[in-house]
Parts: C-alpha cells; structure tokens; sequence
C-alpha cells in the first residue's frame, strides 16, 4: 500500500485496516500499522481519533519497542487531540530515569511536536528547570533531541529559559574544546558535530549572553572553532567541520562581536569563497551577504570583489545567483560603477534563467549609484541593447522620465539613442526608447551631421517594418514630432508622413488607427501643431517602480528585511538627485483628467477605471504606455474644446436660455433653480430632474443633474441600513468651476456624511464625493443636497433631490406559505397591520405591478394567494434603530375596476408599516409619469432645455473633428 | 525543521519519500517532479545546495546528494544548518551501507518497511533524533529482533489469506 502511495496514486482503501493493525498484540503487526498510518493519514484524520487509546496504551506500557512505535507515530502525525490526551504521559518518560536513551529521546520529539501543535501542554514555570536538567544529559542522543526541544521552546518565549543558558555553553565547551564524548558520536573526528550546531542555534535565540563569565568561555569555545578549522581532503570531514564553523559564524554575528571577531570572520569567508569546494564556496557567498546586512564591514568585504566577481562564472548556477546576490548587497557609490559594469559584461553570456534578475539588478544599481546621470543613461541603453527581451519595460519608463526630467541630459540622450539606431539589428525595446528620445529632442541635435529630421526619420521609419504593434504608436507620434518640429517644414518629409499617416488610418489596431488619424488632422494645422504637440512636460518625480519591484521579490526573511532598510535608505539618496524637478509635475494629472471626462456620465466605470489607472501612476515611477497617450490626446483635445465650446456652445446658449427664461419657475425656495442674477446668466438644467431622480431610486447609477456647466452622476451601493454613494461632479468647461459648495440637508431619519468638497472643479476635470448614508428609522422623507458654484460671473444654486429613498434600505426576501401565513395571522391589525382601498390608481396589469414591486426591491410572492388577481409581496428593512423587520404586503385588485385596489400592509413596526403604505400608495398612484411631489422638497418641474443641441460636449468635439 | 525526505533514482521514480507536513498525493508528485526536473540538469561537481523557494515555497532550502543511480534529497527551512543536513544524508547512506552491505537501489526497493524504520530512526517529525550510525543499527536490529521473536507470520502471506479468507 505504502509503495503505491509512494509511486503516487491516491491510497483511499485500507485505512480503517491499517489503524486496526495498530491495536495488534505482534510486533510486526502492530509496526505495519504504525507505519502506514503514519505515511498515509494526516493529523486531522477521524480514524485517529480511535487510535488515541490504543497509543496511550503503548506508550505508558512496559513494552519498550512499543513504546518507541507509539511514540515516533505521535511525534510524526499527532494533531491537537494527541496533544490534549497524551503530553502528561510523554513528559514523563521524558525525565523518568528508568527508561533507556533509546526511549527517552523519542519522547523529548514526540513532546516537541506535540508542543508545535498546541504550546499550552508545556507548563512554562515548571518546565525551564526540567530542561536545563535535560541539558545535564549524559547521552549524547538525548542530548541532541532535547536540544531541538530546546530550540523550539526558546524561540517560542526565551524569556523562561534563561537558565538553560549556560549550560548550552557549557555542553558546546565540553564538546569543542574538551571533545569530551563517546566514540561513535564522533563523524569523521568530529564530535558531533550536529549538536554543536544545534546549540549555538539555540544560543542564537537569546537576544545577548549577559553574564561575563559566560560570554567569556562561549568567545573562547567560538575563537577555537573559527581558527581551529581548516579546508581538507575528505569531503565529509569537511562539510561536517564547516557546518560547525558556519554555525558559529552565525552566532558571531547575531552576539555582534567585538570588531576584532568580526574581521576574522570576514577573512574567513574571504577565503572559503576562494577553495575549490563548491559547497563551502556557496555558503560563503551567502554568508558574507548575511554579513553585510550585520555590520558594517563593506570595506573589508570589498576586498575581495574580484573573487566574487569570477564566482559569477561558477559553473553553478546556485553560486552565481548567491555571487550576484552579494555583488547587489555590496554595491555603493564608490564601486558601482566596476560592479555594473561587470553585470553588463556577464549579460552577454549569462545563461536565461538569470537575465532577467541580472537586468533588473543592473539597472537598479545603476538608478541608485549612477554618479552621473550620462553614465546612467549608458547603462541601460546597453542593458537593452545586450538583453532587449529581459529588459521589462518599467526600466525604459524609467530612463525616459529621467531624460524628460533633466534637461542637460536630453541631447546626450538623444545623440546616443541616434548612435543605437544605426545598429543593424536592435531590439524592440531599443527602437522604442529611441523613437521616444528622438521625437521629443532630435531638434536639440539639428546641426549635428547624419541627425537633420529626415535623416532621423528615415533612420527610425527603418525600423518601422521589423515592430509589433504595441511600438507603432510610438513612431508614430515621434513621426508627428519630428514633423512639428522641421521648422521651416519640408513638404517633401510631411508627404511622406502623411502617408504613412493615412496608410495606418485603416489600421486594424484602436490605439494605432486613432492616432494615425488625429496626427494626420493635426499636422494639417499647420503652425497650430506647435502649440498642441508641445514637449513633454516633466514627471512628477516618484518612487522607482524598479526599486519597489525588487522590495516585492525580496522574501520577507529577517535579513532581507535589512536588505530592504538600505536599499530605502539609498533610494532616499537617490531621489534627492533630481528632487528639484518634482515641483514641476503637477500639470499632468489634469491633462488626465481632461480625457476621463469625455466619456461623460454613462461611462461610469470608465472614469474609475481611468481613476485607478491615473492613481496606479501616482504610485508607481512609470509611464505606462496609456499615460502618455492619454496626455497626447489631453493636449489635443485641449486646445479643440477651447474653439469649440466657448464659440459654438456656450455663447450660443445664453441666448437659448434666454429665450426660455418664460418657463414657469416656481416661487417657492425649494426651487430648483434659484437663479442669483436675473439675467441671461442663469442656468438651465438639461433633461428632467424629477425623471432623472426617479430613475435613480430604481437604479444605483446615473447622473442626478446636468447643466451646460456641471454634471453630477451618482453611484450608490447600499448594504443593509448603510449606503455608500459617490457624487461625480463633472466639469464640463474648458475653465474651472469656482466655489463650489455642496451641503447635505438631511432629514432626520437619515444620517448622511459628506466628505469634503473642492471649491473649486478644474477644467473638464471630474471630482468625487464619497456620501456615507445611514438610516436610523422609516420616513419617506428624502434628503437633499444644496448644492451651489460659480461658473464665470453668475452664481448657480440647485437644491437636489438625493435617491436614498424608502426602498433602498429593503432588501428582497422570499416567504414560503409555512412562514407567511402565520406571520400574516400573527399581525393582526393596527398599527402594525394596516388596509386601505386607494383608487385612481393609474391602470396596470398585474405584471407591470409585480415588475414594479421587483423594482423596488420586494419580493413577488409567486401562488401565495389563491385568488389570481392577488399579489403578494415580501420584503425586508434595515435600519439602526429597530432589527432587520419582515414586511408582508398584499394586493387586491378588481379585475373589472383596474383603477382600484385594496392594500394591505404588516409589519412588526407601527411606523414601518405606515410609511410603507404611504410608499407603496405613492408609487402606485403617481408612478411614473406624473409624479406626485412628496411632500418635503417640492422640486419644480422644470422644462429640458432643447436636449438635441447641447447634450453631450463628447458629441460636440465628435463632430468638430 | 526538516520538511521533506525524498529518495529518487536517476530516472525520476521515487524510491522512498517522506513529508513532514501533511500533502495531498498531487501536491507531492508535483513536487517530486518539479525536483527532479531541476536536479537532473545540474552537472558533476557543482555544489550541493539548491534554492527551491519556487517549488516548496518561501523559506525552503535543499540539499541532495548523488550516489550510484539514487538522489538523495533533503529539504528544510532556515532553521536547520547546510551542512548539517549533508552530513546527515551521509550518515543516512552510510547507516543503510552497514545495514544491507553496499546498499543498491534494489535493497531499497525490497525492504521498503526496513527503510522506514530506520528513517524513523534518525528523524522524527522533522527533527534529527540521532546521528551515531552505530546507535541508530542498534536500535534497528532491535526492531529486527523483536520482529522475528514474535516469531511469525510474515506480513504478506497474512494479507494474502486475509484476502482468500474474504
């Protein structure tokens, strides 16, 4: 069975079998129980649970192999309840002297696992003076599982366990210095050296050794062990005098020696990264890393530079990635530069599976320690050149927002990507950096020969042919560039790019197509080109994504954790070199913002998306392809929406309006529109605000108000009694919208949160208002929202109804008969049952009702009722003051009078249950299309303006364009 | 603590393997595999550490050695020393040496529950128990004793009428 468990195959038979064999009175029987029970169930398994007396049995029985049996079965599968019921037992052969090592030292593992899985079974007070009694141990094997105990137990709480302290010291003294052991505990002459090691491991576990006297004779038995070891022949013999040595090297570091120890160490290491032996080469290349991060030593470990950087040509790859490791931790400014240049070099030969780190490294060092920012620059023009594919493209983001940000950087870069493009094979990467660089800053290098713009053009269109499509748009807009930037302009260049221009304009590709076909309009501006294809503005400086791409890949060990504290502590360094700049970032956003807004109201999950995507930016340090297309298109799109709308739209409309100010507006100050100066400034809402509220206490999203200036959408998710909306408000002009302000007036049975409103809404730039809604009890009162801004000279107020209605706060339920009819009995009338017979009720079918009640979140009751004309409804209401309340509604209609029924209403609140009459009567009275305005906020019904001519700027550029 | 022993020859059959923590049977197949797809690419003469973090997740080291046609495979976390582990392989190898006189992959095959027994020996529940060859064959032949004075039946043939007798 075991044998085919191994080989793989899934084992699900003979398990009730095998825990039976347990139970056996034969040893063999009894040991092939053990055995496949042990292999083959887990610790949760239920059939273990019947074993547990069996191995209770065979543990505290006299039977010594039996007791072995049991006790390596709990100390390789025992769960919790192994732990509840048999660590008394354990404990006591554990320190009970009449049994033999052989068993007790079962016991001392048997007991740790049992501690792993449920740490209460060790008493703690009791226990530490047991334990250093343990320690006292004669035999060796004892000693050693009891040292594992140890280990566990001090790193769980070392506080218990100082006493054990010094004796720790004591056994690591009797067996470096004394070798004072049995001869077969002695491998290769060594003695023992597993218990050396798992000593100082549990000294290491103790944050300090305090006592003087201790810590004197442990530095010594360290000194012994640190000088006493020398590389030899026998292979095993030296792996088992290096793991002591090792070991010991660890605790030196954890005690944080005296300097002296410390640079012996390192000598130490300096030379084992030097021996033949591949093994000791390897840890000593890790532990000189672990190093770094202990102390300062960097100037000692530099050294040996050389050695480590011939170990990146080990033909081990375990070696060369712990060699590239150290060659990272060790890198500063002094030597970064041979470093980086050595990482470029072992690029070209470097085996596949490390390019990609050794890249990443590289360019890393390279941000970090670049002493100038040409030289950086270099790097990674090389680093792409050497290795293209495992350049990621955050590296190259990188390089091109360090050449926007510095302007003395911009021709060098430019001249070196012009040198890259005259290779005749490059990599995608490459002709995407260069195309950038080139089309942003080819003018700067004008005079210099081979770089007059066709020259570059030709050099870069080259290239065209050989890229996939995520790099066209890249040439394109260089091609643009380049274009604007021939000044006087050469027809003879500008046909052959509007060529290409219109080749691509049928192109199958969005991005592709779209920009072809807006840089063809463009360029045929002529001199307004200049304006709209201006440079780059600067990045705002953030945190490189690279440094942060490597924090993530770290693996959160204690050490790396260190590694991490420096490489934020150069980051921080880093950054400072072009922190001037950083000022200069901030026009960005809203050349983002600027495109998020034209998709207008419908398109809500775009803009968050485009939200996300914009903040995604904020964080990390690249340009993501989108980005800077989306800035392209701000700046095209800027300019346009300046000639259109104020010419076309906005002064056009004042006239509309104008013609429309006879339209009854209600003198009451709920209104709608309180227009602050009388003239034909004031505002007209477009489309019905009533329509839009009453869809919106159906929906969760839609736009609440839109004005020629101003667009609020709304977006609410709603959980039990709390509601979460967002207010989107959209600028829609070209200039931005000043003090604006939004107060909530909420009635007193909602409590409603209004984070902070900007005053002001930048120009096409959309805003969002989180709104946290909670409902305290019933009422059909609606909350609103005054909300008011200044658009040029005139003032503009709306008092707007907010959809954090009854039926949001009710959630649908379905009622079997079993549950309804007695509830329905249960209330039995006023105030929580309540029946009218409303008439002039607009007709409907029962269909278009039951559809209704959906709508609003009550649940059709499907065959509740007998009488096919009768609709019963259930739902549930959430709210703070009262528990979540089962409403039961009932609808009688007359099949011969449809514009009568009779309602029924019960629930286990008197007020729930009126307004929820009242609710329903209203919805099926005025619902939809003559609204009777409830009673609060009387909003007037205000005419649309004319919606065909301005509903959409989005529409207005369309047709522009 | 020690997570894992495997024993694989050289044409990637597993031969004896022990999980530390429990696995489903997929879980430990892929890992063998994934083991030995990385360990048969490693030339002679290299060392004998591997980072495995990929395969048996963060914080996992392993170290194997090579004898004959068997890859012998330990894998642990940080708190076990390198070398150590080596050098417990070694003593593993050389307690199975003493036990069946040069071992081969076939006295492994053919004494599947010796082999566990002495596995049983030297680690428990994922810590070393003891590390003197000579203790470790004591405590083995004792169990052989044992196995025989209860004098008996061996296991196979009583399987075997357990299944006539069905």
């Amino acid at each position: 069975m075991l044998y085919i468990f191994m080989l793989g195959y899934d084992v699900d038979f003979g398990h009730m079998e095998a825990v039976s064999l347990i139970s056996a009175p034969k040893y063999p029987e009894k040991q092939v129980g053990y055995i496949v029970t042990s292999s083959l169930l887990n610790e949760n398994h239920d059939f273990l649970r019947l074993a547990i007396n069996t191995v209770r049995n065979d543990i505290i029985g006299r039977n010594e192999t039996f007791q072995c049996l049991a006790l390596t079965m709990v100390g390789n599968i025992g769960g919790r309840e192994f732990a509840e019921s048999l660590a008394p037992d354990v404990q006591k052969l554990l320190i009970s002297s009449s049994c033999r090592p052989l068993v007790r030292k079962k016991a001392a593992l048997c007991l740790l696992r049992l501690f792993r899985k449920n740490p209460d079974v060790v008493n703690v007070d009791g226990w530490s003076d047991r334990m250093a009694q343990l320690l006292d141990e004669r035999d060796l094997g004892v000693l050693t599982s009891s040292m594992s105990l140890l280990v566990a137990l001090v790193s769980n709480n070392h506080e218990a366990y100082w006493s054990c302290l010094p004796k720790c010291v004591k056994t690591l003294e009797r067996l470096a210095r004394n070798q004072d052991i049995p001869q077969e505990y002695t491998y290769y002459g060594i003695p023992s050296p597993w218990l050396q090691v798992k000593t100082m491991r549990a000294l290491q576990y103790f944050p300090t050794v305090e006592d003087p006297n201790t810590r004197r004779s442990l530095f010594e038995v360290l000194q012994r062990i640190l000088m006493g070891t020398d590389v030899v022949k026998n292979v095993n013999k030296n792996n088992a005098s290096h793991a002591v040595l090792f070991e010991a090297l660890a605790l030196v570091m954890h005690l944080d020696a005296e300097n002296e120890m410390m640079s012996q160490c390192v000598a130490l290491l300096g030379k084992f990264i030097a021996v033949r032996e591949p093994n000791i080469r390897y840890l000593g290349l890790e532990n000189m890393t672990r190093m770094l991060m202990v102390t300062d030593v960097h100037d000692i470990i530099k050294r040996h530079q050389a050695q480590i950087i011939t170990s990146l040509k080990d033909p081990d790859i375990s070696i060369r990635r712990r060699a590239l490791d150290l060659l990272y931790g060790m890198c500063d400014v002094s030597n970064a530069k041979d470093i980086v240049e050595e990482l470029l070099q072992y690029l070209s030969t470097a085996d596949f599976a490390m390019r990609e780190e050794l890249s990443l490294k590289a360019a890393i060092l390279a941000e970090k320690f670049a002493p100038d920012l040409s030289w950086y620059v270099d790097v990674i023009l090389q680093l792409i050149d050497k290795a293209g594919d495992f350049v990621s493209d955050d590296i190259w983001f990188r390089v091109v927002q360090f050449v926007t940000n510095n302007e003395d950087l911009q021709p060098y870069a430019a001249a070196k990507a012009r040198e890259y493009l005259d290779k005749p094979a490059i990599h995608e990467t490459m002709v995407k950096v260069s195309a950038y660089l080139l089309g942003e800053y080819s003018h700067l290098l004008a005079r210099r020969p081979g770089c007059s713009p066709k020259e570059i053009f030709s050099a870069i269109h080259e290239k065209l042919p050989t890229v996939s499509t995520t790099t066209i748009p890249i040439l394109l807009s260089t091609y643009a560039k380049i274009l604007m930037h021939t000044q006087p302009p050469d027809p003879e260049l500008q046909k052959h790019v509007w060529a290409i221009f219109s080749k691509y304009e049928s192109c199958i590709d969005v991005e592709i197509q779209q920009r072809a076909i807006e840089y063809f309009a463009l360029s045929s501006k002529g001199a307004a080109l200049m304006d709209i294809l201006a440079e780059m503005p600067k990045f705002p400086e953030r945190q490189s994504a690279l440094i942060k791409k490597a924090e993530v890949a770290e693996v959160d060990t204690a050490e790396q954790s260190a590694i991490k504290l420096r490489a934020q502590q150069h980051m921080t360094n880093a950054l400072v070199v072009t922190d001037q700049h950083s000022l200069n970032g901030t026009p960005q956003s809203v050349g983002q913002l600027s495109l998020v807004k034209i998709p207008s109201i419908s398109g809500d999950e775009h803009t968050s998306a485009d939200q996300e995507l914009s903040q995604a930016n904020g964080t990390l340090a690249t340009v993501d392809p989108q980005p800077p297309s989306a800035d392209l298109l701000g700046d095209l799109l800027g300019p346009l929406a300046i000639e259109g709308l104020p010419g076309a739209a906005v002064l056009s409309e004042p006239n509309a309006v104008s013609g429309l100010e006879g339209v009854p507006i209600p003198a009451d100050d709920a209104a709608a529109i309180v227009p602050v100066e009388k003239d034909t400034n004031s505002v007209q809402p477009i489309g019905n605000i009533n329509e839009r509220f009453y869809a919106l206490c159906l929906k969760d999203s839609g736009v609440l108000y839109e004005d020629p200036n101003i667009q609020i959408g709304i977006k609410a998710e709603w959980r039990t009694q709390h509601g979460r909306l967002v207010l989107f408000l959209g600028n829609k002009n070209t200039f931005p919208l000043l003090s604006v302000q939004a107060l909530i007036l909420p009635p007193v049975h909602l409590k409603i949160e209004l984070s902070l409103v900007p005053e002001t809404i930048p120009p096409r730039a959309q805003v969002q208002c989180p709104l946290e809604v909670m409902n305290l009890h019933p009422s059909r009162d609606v909350a609103v929202l005054d909300f008011s801004y200044k658009c040029g000279t005139s003032m503009a107020n709306v008092k707007l109804r907010l959809p954090a209605v009854l039926n949001k706060f009710l959630q649908p339920i379905t009622v079997s008969a079993e549950e309804f009819f007695p509830k329905w009995r249960s209330l039995s009338g006023p105030p929580l049952k309540l029946q009218e017979v409303v008439r002039g009720v607009r007709s409907l079918s029962l269909i278009d009702m039951a559809n209704i009640f959906t709508s609003f979140q009550l649940t059709v009751c499907q065959g509740l009722d007998p009488n096919p004309n009768n609709l019963i409804a259930s739902t549930t209401f959430y709210s703070e003051t009262i528990r979540p309340m089962l409403c039961l509604i009932r609808i009688e209609t007359d099949p011969t009078d449809r514009t009568q029924l009779r309602i029924t209403v019960a629930s286990g609140d008197p007020t729930l249950t009126f307004e929820l009459m009242e609710f329903i009567k209203e919805q099926l009275v005025g619902f939809p299309t003559a609204p009777r305005p409830p009673a609060p906020p009387a909003a007037p019904v205000a005419q649309p303006t004319n919606p065909a001519a301005l509903t959409d700027p989005g529409d207005l550029l369309a047709g522009l364009l | 603590m020690i997570k894992a022993v495997l024993v694989i020859n050289t044409q990637g059959k597993p031969r004896l393997t022990k999980f530390y923590g429990f696995l489903t049977v997929e879980k430990q197949q892929e890992l063998i595999r994934s083991v030995f797809g990385v360990l048969c690419s490693r030339a002679e003469k290299v060392s004998n550490f591997m980072e495995v973090d990929s395969i048996f997740g963060p914080d996992s080291r392993l170290v194997y050695k090579h004898y004959a046609t068997l890859y012998f495979i330990f894998v642990f976390d940080s708190s076990e020393n390198e070398l150590a582990m080596l050098d417990l392989i070694q003593v593993f190898v050389e307690t199975l040496d003493k036990c069946f006189r040069n071992v081969c992959e076939l006295d492994i095959v053919f004494n599947y529950n010796k082999l566990h027994s002495i596995l049983d020996e030297i680690i428990s529940g994922g810590q070393v128990l003891e590390t003197s060859s000579t203790e470790i064959m004591r405590a083995v032949e004792e169990i052989s004793k044992s196995e025989s004075a209860s004098n008996s039946i061996s296991i196979v043939p009583k399987t075997v009428s357990g299944w006539r007798s069905r």
